[in-house]
């Protein structure tokens, strides 16, 4: 490697970085955290058979899972000006990730309450506790403890999405990296250095889930046999 | 007065008529077992009575109040619920709680009693089954034998004026029933009401005061166990009896 890319590569690292540690780590942070919201709010309608909107619930998640995330962006992005709607590209780019997130993680957390078993509510319910109370105590932490590795490969898959946000000028770390690439034509490089950058969050990522589910398990007890 | 009276009660899956109209009278001390053929309605003769299943049809009058069994409100059937236990077959502990926990849950969280005095009472109904050593150890941690101890121990903790136990051995390894059994015989003689399905015809015999026999949802006999086992005048129970024999020996 010639001296000039080596020191391109070094410079650019921290101009790369930087946009990862202030637009696509925040962006993720922030849309994961409503998605993950989003989704308790559906799975629990769902689950609950809440009359109503739990067909507004499907119809969201039938909307969102059968679209491109790249098209929800450019619809929210460049299409709701028409109506007279405009959003900045940060806000917007966490209104899009976190719904679509949402409908994902919807899913994954109403999987998880069913496979709870049916005998837990109804014990629940012998010994004189309420649907909410056994809910919240009993069947919940037992479905997240279920969802969490489920949900930590959604917060992963995100992090690597929100690289789609260049597409609505926000500028994280991909878009970053494309300007320095039209400024020193070396593509092959930088993109492969934005690709390490990106393990690297992941990685760190993939620690904190083996930790999280060594602490899950001792805080909810091993996965419900049968 | 009796403790629990059943008059009439149905029930129908998908238009299925699964119970007859069952006529159950319950005293307080009395230990009924009931028994009858797979699919007779005995499972969900209990469900019924704790409201595990909706009734279509039918009464019960429980400690001197009346209740439509149809057309019953949620807070009459939370106020039974507090008064009543039940013991499922497959123990159904809470999978995320201590055996403690899962004794002091109905009473902290279900009744608002406080902490302390809810943690006094589930060791001591811990130890009455006889696992005072284990109140930290997960269900994932304990035997059969011991998480259905555990379920007693839980049904007991609060209280109440009779416990339902639905074939509490059958899911059961063969070693491991009489420890069961026995939690159980020592509730009897302490006066516990009960009403426990089970194929244990040792039980029936020689726990149980009364015998009720089931068969197509609905009741055939229904008499002092005594009685029922030296004088099985019915032919269906006559064979019944001795299928059991059978598959025992
Ligand atoms: N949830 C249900 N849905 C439909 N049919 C049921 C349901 N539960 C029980 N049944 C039917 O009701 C009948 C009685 O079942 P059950 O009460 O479990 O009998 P037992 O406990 O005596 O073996 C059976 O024919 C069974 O298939
Ligand atoms: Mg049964």
């Amino acid at each position: 490697m010639n001296d000039r890319l080596f020191e391109l590569l070094v410079d650019s690292f921290t101009k790369i970085l930087i946009p990862g540690l202030t637009m696509t780590i925040p962006l993720t942070i922030i849309a994961f955290s409503l998605a993950l919201v989003i989704a308790m709010v559906v799975a629990m309608i769902q689950f609950a058979q809440v009359p109503v909107l739990k067909e507004i619930a499907r119809l969201y998640i039938w909307i969102v899972r059968g679209t491109p995330l790249l098209v929800q962006l450019y619809v929210v992005f460049f299409g709701l000006p028409n109506l007279g709607i405009m959003i900045d590209p940060f806000p917007c780019a966490v209104l899009v990730f976190s719904l679509n997130e949402g409908a994902y993680c919807a899913e994954t957390i109403r999987g998880a309450l069913e496979a709870v078993p049916k005998g837990q509510m109804e014990a629940g319910l012998c010994v004189g506790m309420n649907y909410f109370q056994i809910m919240r105590r009993i069947v919940i932490p037992q479905a997240l403890r279920t969802a969490f590795p489920p949900l930590s490969n959604s917060l992963i898959g995100m992090v690597k999405d929100t690289s789609l946000a260049a597409n609505i000028t926000v500028t994280e770390m991909f878009m970053t990296t494309q300007r320095i690439v039209a400024r020193t034509y070396e593509p092959l490089a930088l993109y492969i250095e934005v690709a390490l950058i990106y393990l690297i969050f992941c990685t760190v990522l993939t620690k904190l889930q083996s930790y999280g589910e060594a602490r899950l398990n001792r805080l909810v007890g091993v996965k419900t046999t049968r | 007065m009796a403790l629990l009276e059943i008059h009439n009660l149905k029930k129908s899956f998908e238009k299925q008529e699964i119970l007859h109209g069952i006529d159950l009278i319950v005293d307080r001390g009395d230990v009924i077992a009931v028994i009858g053929p797979s699919g007779s309605g005995k499972t969900t003769l209990l469900r019924c009575l704790n409201f595990l299943e909706h009734a279509d049809e039918g009464q019960m009058v429980f400690d001197g109040s009346a209740h439509d069994l149809h057309h019953i409100h949620g807070k009459e059937i939370a106020a039974i619920r507090k008064r009543t236990g039940f013991v499922f077959q497959n123990y159904n502990l809470f999978a995320n709680k201590t055996a403690l926990e899962n004794v002091t849950e109905g009473l902290i969280i279900g009744r608002g009693m406080d902490k302390d005095k809810a943690v006094a009472i589930a060791r001591e109904a811990l130890a009455k089954v006889g696992l005072a050593d284990k109140e930290a150890s997960r269900p994932s941690q304990l035997s059969g034998g011991q998480q259905q101890r555990v379920a007693i121990a839980r049904a007991i903790a609060t209280s109440p004026d009779v416990i339902y136990f639905d074939e509490p051995t059958s899911a059961l390894d063969p070693e491991l029933i009489g420890e069961v059994l026995d939690v159980m015989r020592a509730l009897a003689e302490d006066g516990m009401t009960m009403i426990v399905v089970t194929h244990e015809m040792g039980f029936a015999k020689n726990v149980s005061n009364r015998v009720i026999f089931m068969e197509d949802g609905s009741i055939v006999t229904a008499k002092e166990s005594k009685e029922f086992f030296e004088h099985p005048e019915d032919e269906r129970i006559q064979t019944f009896l001795s299928n059991i024999d059978r598959k025992e020996a």
